[in-house]
């Protein structure tokens, strides 16, 4: 800037420096020239006066030191020169000034000299005696003039840039200053010079432009967090060099780290060889799933290739926790192959004997034994469906059952009754213990959970063990504890005792009978009337569940 | 923006894991080939070993390359200068991995009892290298520590797995041409726990500038 103003200034002082420079030059030497002209018209007169008067000698004793006089006679001889001797001189008849001065009586003419230096002035007057007497003065060009001044002016030209420079350094110093101390972020409240203004409004729509922007962005920005934070699945951002751009907490969570700072390698997640390829996949630009095992549980990963033109850049990672899914997954297929085995086994049996009958191959007394065994199995599946059907109402919840008053100590009476045949095989004692109680519950549902926890408790017993019903109320509990010394269940198999079909020992259950159903139906219809269980056993000790059920509802 | 040196460095911090990844599965499967009869098991090592040799050889030159055109200073230049040192550790677990695999194939596991304690050995080592590798991807002190603690723990047991086979052979409870296998075995898995060490003070020099060896001299 200092360097524009310094240029401007130095041009426009340049120019004013050199016309006014003109304009004096060519005033001035106007008014000198007519000035000289007057002068030598002046001084000719009196010397006209003198010759006239006194005659050629007059001029001899004249001595001027500024002009030149010449003396003519009418025909171009020269009579008389103050400067040169007059015998040599040519002829000057044909003088511009001298023919003016014979037809007119005076005359004027400038020549210039040789080098342009110099020009002279000549003035011609007629006199009375038909000769004419020149005067002539000498004096410096305009060139000479200017050429003369060169050096003072080049002076003067030091001078303007100095000023020039210092003037333009002030001034670019108090235009800039003002605008360097703006404070740009509240650009209305700068005190400013006017010029400036338009500028500080437009900075201070712009302001307002990028703020409103940054604001909408930052929204933006929210809700992509909100909602990713919000996932209950792993999102993953990575770049095409592994590196993570953005991830949400879910991934930290599935992953089980602290967070990742972003920019790491993603493999610093994990670095297993099914997680590294199908990185790499994504990466080329192919769509990717896979099933991730982290920390033994499972993770469904889906990568989609972020593509801009036909390169891949990046990529998205999505995961999923699906643990509970593929277990769930695997108790299902254990549990079609535990039913479809339950069903079978009584089924094959029944077909056997049958197709014994059939072939003609049992004896006719042995036919009864046989009818007797197919009747004992289809007894066993029709019981298998039943239990089966049971559960699945208490499962739905499809049920409406009566409420009604039951006293559970004459319930468990009755179940023993029914037990008693099978108690007695095994020599298994069976005990009741405490006061009649009366509860306002589903009879059949109840019974069903009594009879079967008893009967399982005869079941797995051992020869001259015992079973034990405690029934306890408190003023908001009613507890059923059924306990036995009977085989226990094993540590590993306590949790899964309650599903379906499910068998301690697989290799016996043909033995002890049952339908693999009984605890099951119990937790169901546990839960059915809004009670809670509780299993303790030791396995090769005893088992000992627990039924506690609110006194309000049960 | 990353410089092309960024982008680098990242290239072999990525590629650093990859091969870690790559040792782990080396141990973990000659883990399983000392103690089962498959054979492919062996081959897959072998596989790996070469994977591993292969990998190594390409990040030297990339580390090369960085350190003659780049020339790294300060954390950088520890970070490769780590990274060189990480790698000949790495592709010697790889090596050791095939060794113990190639033992495996002599070893008649019908015949000879594998002591519990070498599948102790092993597990502890595997678990040593995988912390090495987090410690690095992670940059974590405090692994590095617990690696360098845990080696106390291998060297034990191969002494307790020394003795223990020397009094077999003794005792004529083993035949003396497997129970020096099982060594060379036990040796072999703690040379590895060794190299584990070796990437835990590298990981640790790349961070704080002091390797464990040199606090010394300081």
């Amino acid at each position: 800037m200092t360097k524009k103003i310094f240029k401007s200034t130095m041009l426009v002082s340049g120019i004013v420096f050199v016309l006014g420079l003109a304009f004096l030059l060519a005033v001035l030497y106007r008014y000198f020239d007519r000035q000289l002209v007057n002068e030598l018209e002046r001084q000719s007169s009196y010397l006209a006066q003198g010759v006239e008067l006194l005659g050629e000698e007059y001029l001899q004793e004249f001595h001027e030191k500024d002009a030149r006089i010449t003396y003519i006679s009418g025909n171009g001889k020269v009579l008389y020169d103050s400067a040169a001797d007059a015998e040599t001189m040519d002829d000057h008849s044909n003088r511009e000034e001298v023919k003016e001065a014979l037809e007119t009586g005076s005359g004027t003419s400038v020549r210039m000299s040789g080098t342009l230096s110099e020009k002279t002035v000549y003035y011609a007057r007629k006199l009375n005696n038909g000769n004419i007497l020149r005067v002539s003065s000498t004096q410096y060009s305009v060139l000479t003039l200017v050429l003369q001044l060169v050096q003072p002016c080049l002076w003067i030209l030091l001078l303007m840039m100095v000023l020039s420079g210092i003037f333009a350094f002030r001034v670019s110093k108090r235009i800039v200053e003002p605008i360097n101390a703006l404070d740009l972020e509240h650009p209305e409240e700068n005190r400013v010079y006017e010029e400036v203004e338009p500028l500080l409004s437009k900075i201070h729509r712009q302001n307002r432009q990028i703020q409103e922007q940054l604001d909408s962005a930052r929204q933006q920005q929210e809700e992509f967090s909100v909602i990713t934070e919000n996932m209950q699945e792993g999102l993953l951002v990575i770049d095409r060099y592994t590196r993570i751009l953005s991830g949400n907490s879910s991934t930290w969570n599935i992953f089980k780290t602290k967070e990742v700072q972003n920019g790491q390698s993603v493999y610093s997640l994990n670095r297993g060889e099914n997680f590294r390829q199908a990185v790499e996949k994504v990466l080329e630009g192919k769509h990717e799933s896979s099933l991730l095992k982290i920390d033994g549980g499972f993770v469904q990963m889906i990568a989609n290739p972020v593509v801009r033109g036909s390169n891949p850049v990046g990529a998205v990672l999505l995961f999923m926790n699906v643990t509970e899914k593929v277990e769930w997954e695997n108790l299902r297929r254990e549990f079609s192959a535990n039913v479809s085995h339950e069903l079978k086994t009584p089924l094959t049996s029944i077909s056997g004997f049958a197709e014994l009958i059939q072939g003609g191959f049992v004896r006719e007394e042995d036919v009864k034994e046989f009818a007797g065994r197919i009747y004992n199995e289809a007894q066993h599946l029709i019981q298998l469906v039943e239990d089966t059907i049971k559960i699945s109402q208490l499962d739905e919840g499809g049920i409406s059952y009566e409420r009604e008053m039951v006293e559970l100590r004459a319930m468990s009476r009755n179940i023993f009754t029914t037990l008693k045949d099978t108690a007695g095989k095994k020599n298994v004692s069976l005990y009741i213990d405490g006061e009649p109680i009366f509860c306002n519950t589903v009879k059949t549902v109840m019974e069903e959970i009594l009879y079967n926890l008893c009967d399982n408790a005869v079941k797995y017993n051992r020869e001259g063990g015992s079973v034990s019903i405690a029934l306890r109320q408190t003023e908001t509990d009613i507890s059923i504890k059924v306990t036995d010394n009977g085989i226990g269940i094993p540590k590993e198999d306590q949790n899964r005792v309650f599903e379906r079909f499910y068998r301690v020992d697989k290799s016996h259950s043909k033995e002890i009978g049952g339908t693999g159903l009984g605890l099951s139906i119990v937790k169901h219809g546990v839960a059915f009337l809004g009670g809670s269980m509780e299993l303790v056993s030791e396995e090769g000790k005893g088992t000992e569940v627990t039924v506690v059920f609110p006194k309000e509802r049960g | 923006m990353a410089t092309r040196f960024q982008r680098q460095l990242n290239e072999l911090h990525v590629n650093l894991i990859t091969l870690g990844s790559l040792c782990e599965k080396a141990i973990t499967l000659s883990a399983k080939a000392i103690q089962s009869q498959e054979e492919e098991l062996a081959k897959q090592v072998f596989e790996t070993d070469r994977d591993i040799e292969k990998k190594e050889r390409e990040l030297e030159t990339l580390c090369m390359h960085l350190l003659l055109h780049q020339q790294p200073v300060a954390g950088d230049l520890r970070e490769i200068s780590a990274a060189l040192r990480m790698l000949s550790d790495m592709e010697r677990i790889g090596d050791q991995a095939a060794d113990i695999a190639d033992l495996s194939l002599f070893i008649d596991k019908s015949k000879v009892q594998i002591p519990d304690i070498i599948g102790r050995m092993v597990d502890a080592t595997v678990e040593m290298v995988t912390k090495s590798i987090d410690a690095f991807v992670k940059s974590d002190l405090d692994l590095c520590r617990k690696v360098i603690n845990d080696d106390d723990r291998v060297d034990e047991a191969f002494n307790e797995v020394k003795e223990m086979l020397a009094d077999m052979i003794y005792s004529q409870n083993m035949d003396a041409k497997a129970g020096l296998d099982l060594l060379m075995t036990a040796k072999y898995i703690e040379r590895i726990g060794d190299h584990a060490v070796n990437i835990a003070e590298w990981v640790e020099y790349s961070i704080t500038g002091i390797h464990r060896n040199n606090e010394h001299q300081k």
